[in-house]
Formats: structure tokens, C-alpha cells, sequence
């Protein structure tokens, strides 16, 4: 029952972000024992940004990306046409499945694609608007 | 065959090979032209497939249009009519090459990217949170199905891949 109560009240801080001793203090009953009142206050307090961090970090999301590792190869030959040099860039994106999902061990799995020249540059293209985009947002 | 008639079958199979797709309309205007020159269809087709397999050749072992032209010499074309076979194929191979590299194998070749990025107003745990995620769907192309993925990333994540990707880019150009 202690520990129960104990969860309930720091969901109910972290939830809703109550950053001032006196918001939490509040919270208690009228004749709460003093000096264990200020006591759970302080320590609650000490820990609500790191609550409030792995929340966040393990809220529903799509699958997110954790790793990525590219490199540049140079295709010589193939079966249809015997000299060449054309470069080309395989990218490998390390991606963890929704980590409420997974609990304790998480699934991550690497994903390798092949780039050509045209399609980097269109994707630099797309990331740049995404820039873009992102700084008009930051700015208004 | 006259050489007038040589000049169009030789555009006729370099139409053909410069679009590989439009089988239709290489066998039509093969027809058209068996018709109006009086040659049977089945001969020509023949010739023609003999005809094709020069072109082929030469882009797989990278023949120059002198290689080429003493190729057809020597199955017995006359000279002029290799000399003018050769200078087409020169005309034409920077676009037959770029076929014949756009067909190489590519794995898991990245198609499209569509993105979405919006804020996280709140959760179950946080009544308020305002936190900026980043969608993105790429399609790749697996055998020959096309799969779709779905990442997240957040912003941090997103300026670093951005940063690694012009990397990529400077790495190709200076290899091209």
C-alpha cells in the first residue's frame, strides 16, 4: 500500500511537472509527519528531471533510429557492361523497434541500402527543406 | 539491302536499343519497314537479332566504334555500310553506357523519402511535453517489392545525419 502511494504521488509530480517544493508539499495531508514530508520533497525533487527524461525516452514512437554507418564503394564491372567506375554509397541504419514494446531487451535491427549519386542528391535536397523548415518553426 | 535502306534499319535498331521498353514499337516499325522495302519478316527478324547481338557485345567489353566497324567488316558488311554503323554506335553509346550501368545490380536501392516532423504535445506520463520529432518514410526496393520503413529520429539525430550525408556526397564527387 506504501509503495503504491509512493508511485501514485510521483507519477502525479512528474506528470504534471510540478518543479516547486511548495507545489509538492501541497500535496500532502494536513497532519503528514514534518519532517518526512520535506524529506520525499527533496528527494523527489532531486530526481524529477531524470523521471521526466526516461518518460520521454520510452514513450510510444515509431521505431527510432539509433546508429548509422555509411560507405562509399566504386562499382568496377557487372555482368552488363565489363568496365566502369561509377560510385556508389551503401548506408546501414541501425533502427530499435518502439521501445514500450520491447521492455527490457530491445530489438534493434540494421537496415543496408544502396544510394546512387541522383538519389543522394535528392535526398540531400529533401533534408536541406527539412532544415528549412525546421528553422522557420525555431524562429516564429 | 541499299544503303538508303541500311540508314533506316540502323535507326530503327538504335531507337530500339536506346529504349529497351518500347518492344512494341521496335517489332512495328520492323514490320513497316519489311513492308515498304518488300523483305520478309521472318529473314529480317533473323538479320536483326544477328545484328543486335554486335551492339551488345561491344558495350560489354567496352569496344570502341574502330573495334565495332572491324567487327561488322568481318562478318561481311560492306565497308561503307560498317563505317556507318560504327559512327551511330559512337553517337549513341554515352546513352547505351548509361543504360547498361543503370541496369547493374543495386542492393536494397533507397527509391523515395517523404518526411513529417511535428511536436509531441503530451503523453501518458507527461501531461506537457513540446518535444520536436522527426518522421521519416523511406522506400526501398527489395528483389523486386517494394518495402516501406518508418523511422523517428529527433533533432540532434537529425543535424548529425544531415552532416554524414554531405560527407557522402563530398566522398562520390570526388570519385566521379
Amino acid at each position: 500500500q506504501l509503495v503504491s502511494a509512493l508511485h501514485n504521488l510521483t507519477r502525479h509530480v512528474v506528470y504534471h511537472g510540478l518543479t516547486r517544493a511548495e507545489d509538492i508539499l501541497s500535496l500532502f495531508p494536513e497532519n503528514f509527519h514534518q519532517n518526512l514530508k520535506n524529506l520525499l520533497t527533496k528527494i523527489i525533487l532531486e530526481n524529477i528531471s531524470a523521471w521526466r527524461n526516461e518518460a520521454q525516452a520510452s514513450q510510444i514512437s515509431l521505431p527510432r533510429l539509433v546508429d548509422m554507418d555509411w560507405r562509399v564503394d566504386i562499382k568496377t564491372s557487372s555482368d552488363s557492361i565489363s568496365r566502369m567506375a561509377v560510385p556508389t554509397c551503401l548506408l546501414q541504419l541501425k533502427i530499435q523497434e518502439d521501445v514500450a514494446l520491447c521492455g527490457n531487451t530491445p530489438v534493434v535491427s540494421a537496415l543496408t541500402m544502396e544510394l546512387s549519386k541522383e538519389t543522394l542528391d535528392t535526398m540531400l535536397e529533401g533534408l536541406g527543406r527539412i532544415r528549412d523548415q525546421l528553422s522557420a518553426v525555431a524562429n516564429k | 539491302v541499299s544503303s538508303q535502306q541500311f540508314s533506316a534499319l540502323t535507326e530503327v535498331l538504335f531507337r530500339f536499343l536506346t529504349e529497351p521498353k518500347e518492344v512494341e514499337g521496335f517489332l512495328t516499325q520492323l514490320s513497316d519497314f519489311a513492308t515498304m522495302n518488300k523483305i520478309s519478316l521472318g529473314p529480317l527478324k533473323n538479320i536483326v537479332k544477328s545484328i543486335l547481338l554486335v551492339p551488345n557485345g561491344a558495350l560489354k567489353r567496352n569496344l570502341s566504334s574502330e573495334q565495332v566497324r572491324a567487327d561488322f567488316i568481318a562478318l561481311g558488311l560492306s565497308e561503307e555500310k560498317a563505317s556507318y554503323f560504327a559512327e551511330q554506335w559512337k553517337v549513341n553509346s554515352p546513352t547505351l553506357t548509361r543504360l547498361a550501368v543503370g541496369q547493374t545490380l543495386m542492393i536494397n536501392q533507397l527509391i523515395d523519402m517523404e518526411w513529417k516532423f511535428g511536436v509531441t504535445a503530451g503523453s501518458s506520463e507527461l501531461e506537457k511535453v513540446g518535444s520536436i520529432f522527426l518522421q521519416l518514410k523511406l522506400v526501398i526496393k527489395k528483389g523486386s517489392k517494394m518495402e516501406n520503413v518508418y523511422i523517428e529520429l529527433t533533432l540532434p539525430q537529425f543535424y548529425s545525419f544531415l552532416h554524414e550525408m554531405e560527407r557522402v556526397k563530398t566522398s562520390l564527387e570526388s570519385f566521379s
